[in-house]
């Protein structure tokens, strides 16, 4: 018989930017929140950003205090590590969800010193740093993690016991096993965010096969202060790369892939890592291959103007295959759209400007009530215009982009729509004055 | 006082492949290190003497660099690739 928890009024499912907006925003007027997240840190995917266009800020910098507020809030309990299952409406305001925790094999008396990981004999792939580098068997997975706790990746442990055999808090704790607690809540918003696309589908660019074709997520790693090599360089051979080329639409308005819409974000991200990158590598050429830069928001047109400014060259052209050289270097293949003719030309590092697909969790969330997916197979908005955050279950909404592709701060904006339609569905059926 | 290790091992088996990256990693990590007991070199340098392949290398030594038996040093003269040294 699993544990029994009571007493919150929202679950919210995602600790991202929205997840942690919306839980902030509706714990601060006096709601009890539960914020479960399936990753080991909150945060999202946000918080691995090196900074935010078109302002250039340091994208670490707005969210981690944000993480901050969200972790020590009264009216928040976070569990992260854990998955929502067998979401059950029981009646209005009135829903159970099973929590399941999974076992770290490390407790909160971690001081996240790091001595166990230095001592772990086992590397691994970190898909913190998308593969970059490698990390240990026992990690914390970087540096402003929120718990800042090691954890064990049980699957790679060779159980050699040399962590518990160091670790000063004795926080080691193999006897650690599932938990799952039921919980009853009288609202959910759902804030599971997207995934990126996985640009192997698309062997004609072939990434994973050249090791100089990375995605944007790879390069915005490697960004960041806490990158995975000492500087930009590329994953073949470590050389400092001087003739970059980005490939935008990479898995976003393909029809051929499943995925017709626009990212929204992939024109803005590779324009900053451009700038980003200018500033890096002063002596690169950066080449972006676009079939249209929308620049639609409130500063976007002027910083892809600046990005031009800088020296950025842009060829409205659609990619076709990339080969790799004896030397490394790639040969991308390219119809230019305004001469109408096919051309080759020759780059030293490729980025794949990936896009932004559903995540589709949430399908297998509920029980006894089926929730709505758009064509695109994100979560159903049923009233797009009027309210937003609505989805096809009463008391049940949708925050960030668990309900399309966006940008940051329209994430945020969601996250508010989301948490004022959940405080008024709660204060409606709660007939609070 | 008793290790909680000892109650997983009678619980869980550990795979020959986690065992065999483990071997693997061990085997090229020493491979590395030795290569940069005489001098500093860069990663083509490390993977023409040890024989790896150069993003072989890469992963690796960034993963040593990481932490921290490894250090970066200056590039080379074509402003091409950094040379790694021992810490």
């Amino acid at each position: 018989m699993p544990e029994q928890k009571s007493g919150y009024d929202v679950l919210v499912i995602g600790g991202g930017i929205a997840g942690e907006e919306a839980a902030l925003n509706l714990a601060n007027i006096g709601y009890k929140v539960i914020l479960v997240e399936k990753d080991i840190s909150i945060g999202g995917k946000m918080i691995h950003l090196s900074k935010v266009f078109p302002t250039l800020d340091c994208a670490a910098c707005i969210t981690t205090p944000k993480v901050s507020e969200t972790a020590r809030h009264p009216n928040i309990s976070i569990f992260t590590n854990s998955e929502v299952k067998d979401i059950e409406k029981n009646s209005e305001k009135n829903f159970t969800a099973t929590l399941v925790e999974k076992p770290r094999y490390v407790t909160e008396d971690c001081t996240g010193c790091q001595i166990c990981e230095e001592k772990c004999p086992v590397v691994v792939n970190d898909q913190y740093q998308w593969d970059l580098v490698g990390r240990k068997a026992v990690y914390i997975p970087f540096s402003i993690a929120n718990p800042r706790i090691a954890v064990i990746d049980i699957e790679n442990c060779i159980l050699c016991g040399l962590c518990e055999k160091v670790c000063p808090a004795n926080a080691i704790d193999f006897t650690q096993e599932e938990k799952q607690t039921e919980i009853k809540i009288k609202s959910i918003i759902i804030a599971t965010g997207y995934d990126l696309f996985d640009p192997e589908l698309m062997p004609r660019y072939g990434f994973g096969k050249y090791k100089n074709v990375v995605t944007s997520m790879q390069m915005e790693r490697q960004l960041v202060p806490t990158r995975p090599y000492n500087a930009v360089l590329r994953p073949k051979d470590g050389k400092m790369p001087d003739n970059i080329a980005y490939v935008l639409c990479t898995g976003s308005r393909d029809e051929t892939i499943g995925n017709p819409i626009c990212s929204q974000v992939c024109c803005m991200y590779s324009v900053k890592q451009a700038q980003l990158l200018m500033g890096a590598l002063p002596m690169a050429d950066v080449t972006i291959y676009y079939i249209h830069v929308r620049a639609f928001g409130k500063g976007f047109c002027e910083f892809y103007q600046q990005s031009k400014g800088m020296g950025v060259e842009f060829i409205k052209g659609k990619v076709g295959t990339i080969k790799e050289n004896e030397n490394g270097n790639l040969v991308v293949r390219y119809e230019d759209i305004e001469e109408g003719k096919v051309k080759e030309a020759e780059h030293d590092l490729v980025v794949l400007s990936v896009g932004i697909l559903a995540n589709t969790d949430f399908t297998t969330m509920f029980k006894n009530i089926k929730i709505g997916q758009d064509n695109f197979n994100y979560v159903k908005q049923t009233d797009e215009l009027t309210n937003p955050a609505k989805t096809t279950i009463e008391g049940v909404f949708v925050a960030g982009t668990a309900s399309g592709p966006m940008d940051i701060p329209d994430s945020i904006l969601s996250a508010g729509a989301a948490s004022a339609e959940t405080a008024s569905y709660l204060r409606r059926t709660n007939n609070e004055k | 006082m008793e290790k909680t290790i000892d109650y997983i091992k009678k619980k869980r088996t550990v795979s020959e492949e986690v065992k065999e990256k483990r071997k693997e990693f061990a085997r090229i990590k020493k491979l590395i290190l030795k290569t940069l007991e005489t001098e500093p070199k860069t990663i083509p340098q490390i993977a023409k003497e040890t024989q790896l392949p150069s993003d072989v290398v890469t992963f690796n030594l960034m993963t040593l660099r990481k932490y921290g038996e490894v250090i970066a040093g200056d590039i080379d003269d074509m402003d091409e690739y950094f040379f790694y040294k021992l810490k």
